[in-house]
């Protein structure tokens, strides 16, 4: 996309917009042109993403967004602090806390292991999981199923395995509402594995 | 719309946007080629396995103006033991870091497509290792950069010696004269032959060779080196494996001792 007959400030405007995820060149100059039109909106949008950014820290223990440190998850005395359930992102978090199954506390890495990306266990949360391991009898890891997530999961495991720690895996299976038929061998494999007595 | 049919093999899956993911292909006809697979992160979608790094499948694709989009993906194999197996999927990851590294869009490789596929399949059964290092020596005199091992890059002097000089500036060993102007390493003779030999031997025989602890870690070592010497970059996913399967302690250690340091 050629922004050269833009003035510069309109020109960073609709760069910057077209870094976001899911927004392209073309949405992003719509966007540029409307926000310029609403100065209101603008002005309300680029205070919200200021104080979001200023006031939002990563939580010392569980690397979750949160204003207060330690967040209110770690601090709550009626989680159970046996168990930790690890994730990718923040926003599994809201979505396992959605089902009200998990009594435990979690651990965000904010990614996982990508070497091809950059992504070592360097760039992860890795070395504050290990630090808080101190009275964890089980590490729940609820990566998402692909082959980085999945080897995430295992890398974890031969960390805390010898420290004696049970790590288990959320179990990978048919969505609800599935057809099997139109399922892959890898989804199909991975749910037989997880079957369980009726 | 020009709609064209990839057989082919996805070595690189970054997630892009709110559901989609951008595939690095290999294929048999064309190469290299990068692809958008659209909302293949939600559960529901039907293309999400064929979305998955290291599916082999049939791909069905739409040319557009900057990316092509994937509009059907038929998997064929989904390499699945490479799930549940941590060496192997850090060794796939090298080969395909590797191959994506080495080549260039558009421009087909039969013979490479071929060596890949059948190193995939096999990665199942034999050494982690082993295979690694065939398959890296392999693509290397596919690509026409195989190394000298035994005489001389320069003079062509046959070597002896319990010990060779290897340099990978030189793409080879070196003879005591002409290694003057050059760096590079001392390595073992045997490390040498047997560089020779995974070259040399019938890749289906490969599991019949056996190598030595010291042996192995020499000619992994040479061997990234002289990879990381010819493309200008640190094979990223190869080093991992390496620290992961041999030093995990040493591993450990270092993942406490040093915070958020620049992953190279
Ligand atoms: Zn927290
Ligand atoms: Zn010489």
């Amino acid at each position: 996309m050629d922004f050269l007959n833009y003035p510069q400030p309109l020109a960073d405007l609709i760069s910057s917009l077209a870094r976001l995820p899911g927004i392209g060149p073309k949405t992003a100059g719509r966007l540029a042109f409307y926000l310029l039109q609403q100065p209101q909106i603008s002005q309300d949008l680029a205070q919200a993403i200021l104080t979001a950014n200023h006031s939002l820290k990563k939580c010392s223990i569980c690397s979750n967004f949160t204003d207060q440190d330690p967040c209110a998850l770690c601090q709550n005395p009626q989680r159970d602090s046996t168990e930790l359930c690890v994730v990718e992102h923040p926003r599994d978090v809201v979505s396992l806390e959605k089902t009200k199954e998990f009594k435990g506390r979690y651990h965000v890495l904010h990614g996982v292991l990508s070497p091809m990306e950059g992504i070592g266990p360097e760039q992860l949360t890795i070395n504050l999981l290990l630090k808080r391991l101190k009275g964890v009898q089980e590490v729940v890891m609820a990566l998402n199923p692909t082959v980085e997530g999945e080897a995430t999961a295992l890398y974890l495991a031969r960390l805390l395995k010898p420290l004696g720690i049970k790590v288990t895996r959320i179990a990978h299976g048919l969505p609800v509402g599935g057809d099997l038929e139109y399922a892959d061998e890898v989804t199909i494999a991975r749910a037989l594995e997880g079957r369980r007595q009726l | 719309m020009a709609v064209y049919h990839a057989d082919a093999l996805v070595i690189r899956s970054r997630e892009y946007g709110e559901s989609d993911r951008v595939l690095t292909l290999f294929s048999r006809e064309m190469g290299k080629i990068q692809a958008v697979a659209k909302g293949v992160r939600k559960p529901k979608s039907r293309q999400r396995a064929g979305a998955q790094l290291f599916t082999y499948g049939d791909f069905l694709i739409h040319k557009g103006k900057s990316l092509d989009t994937v509009s059907q993906c038929s998997p064929k194999e989904s390499f699945s033991y490479l799930w549940s197996d941590l060496d192997r999927s850090l060794a796939a990851s090298a080969m395909a870091e590797l191959l994506d590294i080495s080549t260039i869009s558009g421009q087909p490789n039969a013979e490479l497509f071929t060596l890949t596929l059948t190193c995939l399949f096999l990665l199942e059964q034999y050494e982690t290792s082993l295979l690694l290092s065939a398959y890296a020596l392999r693509l290397m005199v596919i690509l026409g950069y195989r190394p000298h091992l035994g005489d001389c890059v320069e003079c062509g002097e046959r070597l002896q010696g319990e010990r060779l000089f290897f340099s990978s500036e030189a793409g080879g060993t070196l003879c005591g004269r002409c290694r003057e102007s050059y760096s590079g390493r001392m390595v073992r003779a045997g490390s040498i032959a047997f560089m020779r030999q995974l070259i040399q031997a019938d890749l289906s025989k490969l599991d019949r060779l056996r190598w030595a602890a010291w042996m192995r870690e020499e000619v992994l070592e040479t061997l990234r080196h002289y990879l990381e010497h010819k493309f200008e970059r640190p094979l990223k996913s190869w080093r991992l494996g390496n620290t992961i399967s041999d030093g995990l302690e040493r591993h450990i250690r270092s993942l406490n001792g040093k915070e958020g340091k620049e992953f190279e």
